[in-house]
């Protein structure tokens, strides 16, 4: 066979796995990744060496791409075998995925260094402590609670209880906080934000960068105080059309947002809560006012979140109990400055009691309330202080003229598709002519 | 001068005689040297001439306020020349590369201070209406104006853009005339994504060869010529076309990365190749002998 013959000839092929493997493959390099590679490709799972029935003509069918592992790939064409036949990316850096594959699988918590352990033992201690002062916290709130007070000290009781609450609060995250494995969960994504330290991690993560992009870009394009005087996003958001992913302020093709976006509302404290989602435009051209007005593009209240369930589809939202006003395509005119859409996130108001919170009555609003039922002149400031909302989260997109728009304006049944906007002629101011002692 | 007689040669001339003489002869007496009197000195640079350690002063620049607040202004009108920004622009007005202030929208001109925005700066901008004082209070909203006006599409531009939605649209147009009504009738089936808009759909032919199927369409600079992306993917298409019909257009197999074993194929046929020709060359030499 011809194959054989030339086998030599492919030794040096070390990362080829065509070939038959039964014979060791001698390796020239002492770097470590390449000696793993062929321990890797020597391993005895895949003992069973391709069968040397193969030509050069007719591949086997026989053989099928092998089954990576994304914690232990450590060379560049392991990783693209990854990537491409299992679809997922590796973990960690490569070092580290050499160090896996290369010792045998230690516990993170046993890993055997003096310091490490004895670190570890502290801070178990410590932990210790925190969750028996934990105990107690709760113990003396529950006391507390059951002490009668006379009414007019009922104030100072209630202060008491709710400072006593924050600072279990605070003692709750302080107990996790030094531990390296919830560090580590937090940083591989499988923190669970049902728990406060989680919660904590990533509103903190969020923060350092995330939100101030956010910030800057509601700022500088003037979203506030264009359509809200002030907000303090506390939740963060991301806006999905068509399954693509937009950044805060992108341009948006008319097309693609003809159909509802899906978002995801990430509150960062715990219980569920509800919320309303309203995506304003304050740039609609009025050429009578030679101004700008607000049109509302989409309403809908009664939205539960919470820190586990994130996502919202808006075209899934019940259309009797939830949504208010439907989704309306974002759309530019010609000649128009670009459109900004600006969604923005409300909490509704708590319930009497402080259980719950309050449900807006969707049907009702449509029906009795001709203000926050038309789109047109739609002010979403006094919408906020109708229903005591409370702005926790903010997003944007733009939107300008582009080819899909007369094509999504018509199917929408919007007038103007036709309609083009030119700059007016503003008259020149007369000439002043000088004294011609001085001037010439 | 009497006439000197030879008879009164002997004696001697007369004092007059002498004085004259005396007084003709002095002009070519060597004179003693005098002594002077007033030593002359001279400074190095007079009040009419430039100075010699300090910069000249040069013509002014007319710099200043050029418009003053309560002027109407329109788009473009310079406010204020200065030399750095002892003035920052404000709303409606914008800066020049040399930091002169320009109006950005027809209106009066305010000078203002603005202490939430920079508790130092000094601002100009422009107000719409006389009656209106900068700065605005915080959290406002902006003064904007549109300054367009409204105008139909000429015919031609509103059919083509009507003529693509009629061919592409198999969806049932939504019978609504506007948002209103829209919103009243939440039971409206979503409209489904449009089909591909394609701007030639009517002048597209079959095609049957590649020339036939580069369309020319009129480009800027009133010059018919193919899209560039249509030249980029004619080779493309020509391949998808000739496998359409289970040919190809290929003179070499695609190459594949990692594939040594078509690698040793390819450099096998090469190599057997070149046996051949030399072979051939050698006979060819042993034949011409």
């Amino acid at each position: 066979m011809p194959l054989d013959r030339r086998a030599g000839r492919f030794a040096r092929c070390i990362q080829c796995t065509r070939h038959d493997r039964s014979l060791p493959v001698r390796s020239f390099s002492t770097t470590a990744p390449a000696r793993l590679e062929v321990l890797d490709s020597q391993t005895p799972a895949e003992a069973a060496p391709p069968p040397p029935a193969a030509t050069a003509d007719t591949p086997n069918p026989n053989t099928k791409p092998r089954a990576r592992d994304a914690n232990t790939v450590s060379t560049p064409a392991a990783e693209g075998q990854l990537l491409r036949n299992q679809r997922t990316t590796p973990v960690g850096s490569r070092r580290r995925r050499a160090a896996i594959a290369s010792t045998g699988s230690i516990p993170f918590s046993q890993l055997p260094y003096q310091c490490f352990q004895e670190a570890r033992a502290f801070l178990q201690v410590d932990r210790q402590e925190k969750l028996e002062h934990i105990r107690m916290q709760r113990q003396r709130i529950e006391n507390l609670k059951l002490r009668a007070v006379p009414p007019q000290d009922e104030w100072i009781k209630e202060n008491r209880i709710r400072d006593m609450k924050h600072r279990l609060e605070e003692t709750k995250i302080a107990a996790d906080m030094n531990d390296p494995v919830v560090k580590r969960r937090f940083e591989d994504g499988e923190g669970d934000l049902n728990k406060p330290i989680y919660r904590l991690l990533a509103d903190r993560q969020w923060r350092a960068y995330r939100r101030k992009v956010l910030v800057q870009r509601i700022t500088t394009m003037n979203v506030i105080p264009d359509v809200l005087p002030a907000i303090e996003p506390i939740v963060s958001t991301t806006l999905t059309f068509a399954g693509k992913r937009v950044q805060h302020g992108d341009f948006v093709d008319s097309r693609v947002s003809e159909l509802a976006p899906s978002m995801t509302i990430q509150p960062y404290d715990k219980g569920p809560r509800l919320y309303t989602i309203a995506v304003v435009n304050p740039d609609v051209p009025d050429v009578e006012k030679d101004g700008f007005g607000y049109r509302c593009h989409f309403l809908a209240s009664n939205i539960e979140i919470t820190p586990t369930s994130t996502k919202v589809l808006l075209h899934k939202l019940q259309s009797e109990t939830q949504v208010v006003l439907p989704w309306l395509p974002a759309y530019g005119q010609m000649g128009a400055p670009y459109q900004r859409m600006s969604v923005f996130i409300l909490e509704q108001p708590k319930t009497e009691d402080g259980a719950g919170f309050q449900r807006l009555d969707a049907a009702k609003t449509r029906a009795e309330e001709p203000r926050y039922s038309r789109r047109e002149g739609f002010n979403l400031l006094s919408f906020v202080d109708r229903f005591a909302l409370k702005p926790v989260g903010v997003d944007l997109f733009r939107t300008k003229w582009d080819e899909g728009t007369a094509g999504v304006m018509q199917r929408a049944g919007i007038q103007g598709w036709d309609v083009e906007f030119k700059r007016k002629r503003v008259e020149p101011l007369p000439y002043k002519r000088l004294a011609t002692v001085r001037y010439r | 001068m009497p006439a000197i007689s030879p008879l009164s040669a002997a004696r001697a001339p007369s004092t007059a005689t002498l004085s004259l003489l005396s007084n003709a002869l002095r002009d070519l007496r060597i004179a003693a040297p005098t002594v002077t009197q007033h030593i002359q000195s001279r400074y190095a640079s007079h009040q009419a001439q430039g100075r010699a350690n300090k910069a000249a002063d040069g013509a002014g620049k007319r710099l200043g306020a050029k418009k003053t607040g309560g002027e109407y202004v329109i788009p473009g009108n310079i406010l204020f020349k200065q030399r750095g920004t002892h003035w920052f622009p404000g709303d409606h007005a914008f800066m020049g590369r040399d930091h002169t202030i320009h109006a950005g929208a027809p209106g009066y001109v305010r000078y203002y201070r603005d202490p939430a925005r920079h508790p130092k700066r000094k601002y100009i901008g422009i107000v719409f209406d006389p009656k209106q004082v900068l700065p605005q209070p915080p959290h406002a909203v902006r003064r904007r104006q549109l300054g367009m006006l409204a105008y139909q599409m000429p015919a031609s531009v509103s059919e083509a853009l009507t003529l693509n939605v009629e061919i592409a649209a198999e969806v049932p147009a939504v019978p609504v005339t506007d948002a209103l009504s829209a919103s009243e009738s939440s039971d409206v089936a979503l409209p489904t994504p449009p089909a591909r808009l394609n701007k030639q759909a009517r002048t597209l032919r079959r095609s049957r060869g590649i020339l036939d199927s580069l369309h020319l369409t009129l480009r800027p600079g009133y010059q018919y010529r193919t899209s560039n992306h249509e030249i980029g993917r004619a080779a493309e298409r020509k391949e998808a076309l000739a496998q359409a019909k289970g040919k190809t257009t290929r003179a070499y197999d695609e190459f594949k990365k990692g594939d040594r074993f078509a690698a040793w194929r390819k450099s096998a046929v090469r190599i057997a190749r070149n046996n051949e020709r030399r072979a051939m060359g050698r006979g060819k030499k042993g034949g011409k002998k």
